[in-house]
């Protein structure tokens, strides 16, 4: 894919990319989530560096980190945090959760329990939590990147359907190809300097305000409903694409038509985030579904600028 | 693609109550025989106006069943065939037996029932078949052997145009629309074709068979032979067209316009009555008028006439015919007959004198049958003609001075007049109740040119009004039936409008002609309309219906002759080649929803045909960048960046810079960085 993207975002994705040999679509794409405002689910098998992306990306973004690994007995007051009886000042003192970050890493989320998921994606979705009938909001951007195993199928407990749909996208990372292993082999991706911010909150902000007032041309949405539609009447998958997906498929495409700094999106910019946005939301009637499956299926039945 | 356009209760979530509701579901699922379905809607419909009424309750039944959708088992067929037969056997008893088969009609008719009848049972079964493919065209043809109307010729262009969207719909499995147009393609392409090929090959035309296109096939009446002179010979003026009439040249001035019927000689009291047949016999009618039955001819006219039948054997035609056509003959008195009634529309090319003088050569017992008249019936005309006789010793004074008393007698024009006392009715006309119409008019004046020595004669037909007329092409109506006289002076016949010495027309004629519209001018626009439509039927009658083996070797003749005509003939050709080439075109247009992709189709191709093709499913921007990979500097990188800004961007469009970008790309040498060159 020809990624040209804008002069002003180009530091970081180099940045990332120093710690993850030939992952830049991964990397933009994480960008674009994180400036569309919405989570990213990253499904792949473990050690290709999906910790790696998620904690250099904060770094290089300048956000507080932190982590969650999820096991078959965390609770939802792990994530949350729990108020207790403070016996010196006589009151309840709130313990703040792992959740009260701005970038939460939630690895290997389909190990815990249903009740603990739920917590997490509420969060995720509502931006505050409750604990003890009192709401708290959470620090402001608040990220998350959740990691699943998809090929572990003893003590998980797979992610329902309506649970996915708060993902934004999701994508995997992928072996590296020849080049890059090559240089992950001789060390490359170590000795990189330790990720340092490149970005302040202002420019976040501003990022993230301008991704909303990126122009979709009659014509682009048009394309844009083509897909959605297609996705319902063709027959072939298990659902269409739910509204919550329409509104992702769009705000993926504003962010990665701005990452590529034009304040209008084309096609391409829909091509380019259309399968990772479908990935967990669709499925195949019949077959398996496979991210270049699902792009083909889609891009070569709805064609774009005819 | 779904054939949504026609049907569209394709949906399955659409829920319908009801059995016949989910069965039209299940048939519009069912494509071919939906489609099968719609062939037979178009082909059965006319065919359903001539079918009896035993058959029409078989197709009925089997409609029915096709509805409730019962499942064509075998007892079912076995059923339905045999209630299938006996619709056929009481359709055509009565006119069935051997010898009926020899008509072609009854046995054409009898096919077709069997072939519904087939047709039926191969439905019901819900199968296709290659029989049941073929069978409406089937129906078509046979529908061709009943209806000779221009109604039917154009419903049989819009039956052929259906039959052959189903085939491209059936064949193509396109949707409706794109098959249409493919449609409207063939079909403007096949045009000069058509035009062509029914140019030089005519209308197949069997000496006996009689089918086909031939035009209206209506009984008309109006003029009959004889002069009825009671009331209830015209009740309202009729509008029925009798005859059309197309000029070559102008239409003659509206005083000319006198259509030639039956002449009269006898007063029956109630009615006049022509010669005796043993008097007509005594000159043998010929085909043409000879010389010395006129004296002089002038402006000789050319004109075809279609005439409805009359079930007469008059045919009509401009005083003075000089010439009958075919088949018919002229006698003495210039009626123009043919040997039986006419029971089927003619068309004639006729040549009439319209300025003309008769000869004199007219049978000394005809004018003895010109001067009979009852003058014990008559006494007060009686008197006033002796008085004229005595006053104009002049044959031809006389006649002037008999139409000056008939003019003075104040008569009244009345559609609606009193009876006359039928025992004396020229005095009865002209001194008691002096109301009447052109028959009272002529009948009056002819027992009073006798009376006065004057041989007279009465001739019925038809006045043509110019007001139905359109360019050269005139209308003939029933209302225009008409009666005059013609006084024999100086040797010769001469015409006498006698209507025309009407001093008055009374309110309720004049009331009804103006509604009728002769008297006012009455431009009123459905009228003209109306008038318009009957020229262009006229026209596709004489030269699409009536189009045979003759008349095409009279055009060809024509266009030997007259390098003009043909010129304009060959013009007519190109422009019409020209129009369905342009129809082709404007169908096969790419259709195009945007306007800076259509901007961008000469560049789209022109890379096609350097041998870069669009992938499947890549938008425009990968294309033109694996272009541009290819072919660095590419006036492309232009093109691209401004279709996107523009077609995608929230700044206006500037066709301007894109076109010239466009432009500087297509300039471009093709070769230029091609890898195949290098």
């Amino acid at each position: 894919m020809n990624e040209t993207i804008a002069p002003e975002f180009l530091p970081l994705v180099d940045a990332v990319e120093a710690h993850l040999l030939g992952k830049r679509h991964a990397i933009s794409l994480t960008l674009a989530a994180f400036f569309a405002g919405g989570h990213v689910l990253l499904e792949d098998i473990p050690g290709v560096g999906k910790t790696t992306l998620a904690k250099t990306f904060a770094g290089v973004m300048g956000l507080d980190f932190g982590r969650i690994q999820f096991t078959g007995d965390l609770l939802p007051s792990d994530i949350l945090g729990v108020s207790y009886f403070d016996q010196e000042s006589g009151k309840f003192v709130l313990k703040k959760g792992a959740i009260f970050t701005q970038f939460l890493l939630a690895d290997e989320i389909n190990r815990s329990m249903p009740k603990t998921q739920s917590a997490l994606l509420e969060a995720m979705e509502e931006h505050h939590v409750t604990i003890d009938g009192k709401s708290h909001d959470l620090k402001e951007p608040f990220f998350v990147i959740a990691t699943q195993n998809p090929y572990e199928e003893v003590g998980t407990f797979a992610l329902p359907h309506s649970q996915l749909d708060r993902f934004l996208c999701s994508f995997g990372i992928g072996y590296p190809d020849k080049e890059a292993e090559r240089a992950v082999l001789l060390g490359g991706g170590r000795r990189a300097a330790a990720a340092v911010p490149l970005i302040d909150a202002t420019a976040i902000t501003a990022a993230m305000n301008a991704v909303q007032n990126v122009h979709l041309s009659p014509m682009l949405l048009d394309y844009l409903q083509s897909l959605i539609t297609y996705t319902r009447d063709s027959g072939r998958f298990v659902y269409g694409l739910s509204t919550r997906g329409a509104l992702a498929m769009t705000a993926m495409t504003r962010a990665w038509a701005h990452l590529h700094g034009r304040d209008y999106a084309i096609p391409d910019d829909v091509q380019a985030v259309a399968g990772e946005v479908c990935l967990h939301r669709l499925a195949f009637k019949e077959g398996v579904t496979t991210l270049a499956r699902l792009r083909h299926e889609l891009f070569s039945h709805v064609s774009a600028d005819a | 693609m779904r054939f949504s356009l026609l049907w569209r209760s394709t949906d399955p979530s659409a829920k319908q109550p009801g059995r016949i509701a989910a069965r039209l579901q299940g048939w519009s699922a069912s494509r071919e025989l939906f489609l099968l379905d719609l062939a037979y809607l178009a082909v059965i419909t006319p065919l359903l106006l001539l079918v009896k009424a035993p058959m029409l309750l078989f197709l009925l039944l089997v409609l029915t069943l096709l509805l409730v959708g019962k499942k064509g088992s075998t007892a079912t067929l076995m059923l339905v065939a045999l209630t299938g037969l006996l619709a056929v056997f009481f359709s055509i008893y009565g006119a069935f037996n051997f010898a009926g088969l020899s008509r072609l009609k009854l046995f054409v008719e009898l096919i077709l029932y069997l072939l519904l009848l087939a047709v039926s049972l191969q439905r019901l079964t819900r199968t296709i078949n290659f029989y049941l493919l073929i069978s409406p065209v089937l129906l078509l043809a046979l529908s061709l052997f009943f209806f000779d109307s221009i109604a039917m010729l154009g419903y049989v262009v819009f039956e052929v145009f259906v039959l052959l969207w189903l085939i491209l719909a059936y064949r193509t499995r396109a949707d409706a629309l794109s098959s249409l147009r493919i449609t409207g393609m063939l079909f403007a392409l096949s045009l000069p074709w058509v035009v062509l090929l029914f140019f030089f090959f005519p209308r197949i035309s069997f000496e006996h068979a009689s089918y086909g296109f031939r035009g209206d096939d209506i009984t008309r009446t109006g003029h009959d032979g004889t002069m009825r002179m009671d009331g209830a010979a015209l009740l309202v003026p009729s509008e029925r067209i009798v005859m059309e009439v197309g000029f070559l040249g102008a239409i003659p001035p509206e005083e000319q316009l006198y259509f030639r019927g039956s002449v009269l000689y006898r007063d029956k009291k109630d009615h006049w009555e022509p010669l005796p047949a043993y008097v007509r016999r005594a000159f043998a009618p010929k085909q043409r008028a000879q010389e010395g039955m006129y004296r002089t001819i002038e402006k000789v006219t050319a004109y075809k006439v279609s005439l409805y039948p009359t079930h007469k054997k008059w045919l009509y035609l401009l005083d003075l015919p000089l010439e009958a056509p075919e088949g018919a003959t002229i006698n003495a008195d210039f009626e123009t007959t043919l040997e039986k009634p006419i029971d089927e529309p003619q068309h004639y090319d006729a040549g009439s004198a319209l300025v003309y003088r008769y000869g004199s050569r007219t049978e000394r017992t005809v004018l003895a049958y010109a001067l009979d008249v009852n003058r014990s019936a008559h006494p007060r005309s009686s008197a006033a003609a002796e008085s004229i006789v005595a006053a104009n010793p002049d044959p031809k004074q006389r006649l002037g001075a008999l139409f000056r008393f008939f003019r003075d007698q104040n008569l009244t024009y009345s559609l609606r007049p009193e009876p006359l006392d039928l025992n004396r009715t020229a005095d009865s006309f002209l001194f008691d109740k002096r109301k009447g119409y052109c028959v009272h008019f002529a009948g009056a004046f002819v027992t009073l040119s006798r009376l006065a020595g004057l041989p007279a004669r009465v001739v019925t037909g038809y006045k043509a009004d110019r007001k139905n007329s359109v360019n050269n092409y005139l209308a003939v109506k029933e209302r225009d039936a008409h009666a005059w006289a013609e006084v024999y002076v100086n040797g010769h016949w001469q015409r006498v409008e006698t209507t025309a010495a009407a001093a008055f027309v009374d309110d309720e004629s004049a009331e009804l002609l103006r509604r009728t519209g002769t008297l006012e001018d009455n431009s009123d626009r459905l009228t003209r309309l109306n008038l318009y439509l009957l020229y262009v039927k006229y026209q596709v009658e004489t030269w699409v219906l009536q189009y045979s083996h003759f008349r095409q070797m009279r055009l060809l003749e024509k266009v030997k002759k007259d390098p003009a005509f043909a010129a304009r003939l060959a013009a007519a050709f190109a422009l019409l080649v020209l129009a369905s080439a342009a129809l082709f075109l404007w169908l096969r247009r790419p259709r195009c929803g945007n306007r800076l992709l259509c901007l961008l189709r000469p560049l789209l191709s022109r890379l096609q045909r350097s041998g870069f093709v669009r992938e499947e499913g890549e938008t425009l921007h990968t294309f033109f960048a694996r272009y541009l990979a290819a072919h660095p500097g590419s006036a492309l990188a232009e093109v691209d960046r401004l279709y996107h800004r523009q077609q995608y961007g929230s700044g206006k469009e500037d066709a301007v810079q894109f076109k010239k970008s466009i432009r500087a790309f297509l300039r471009e040498k093709p070769s230029q960085g091609d890898p195949d060159a290098r």
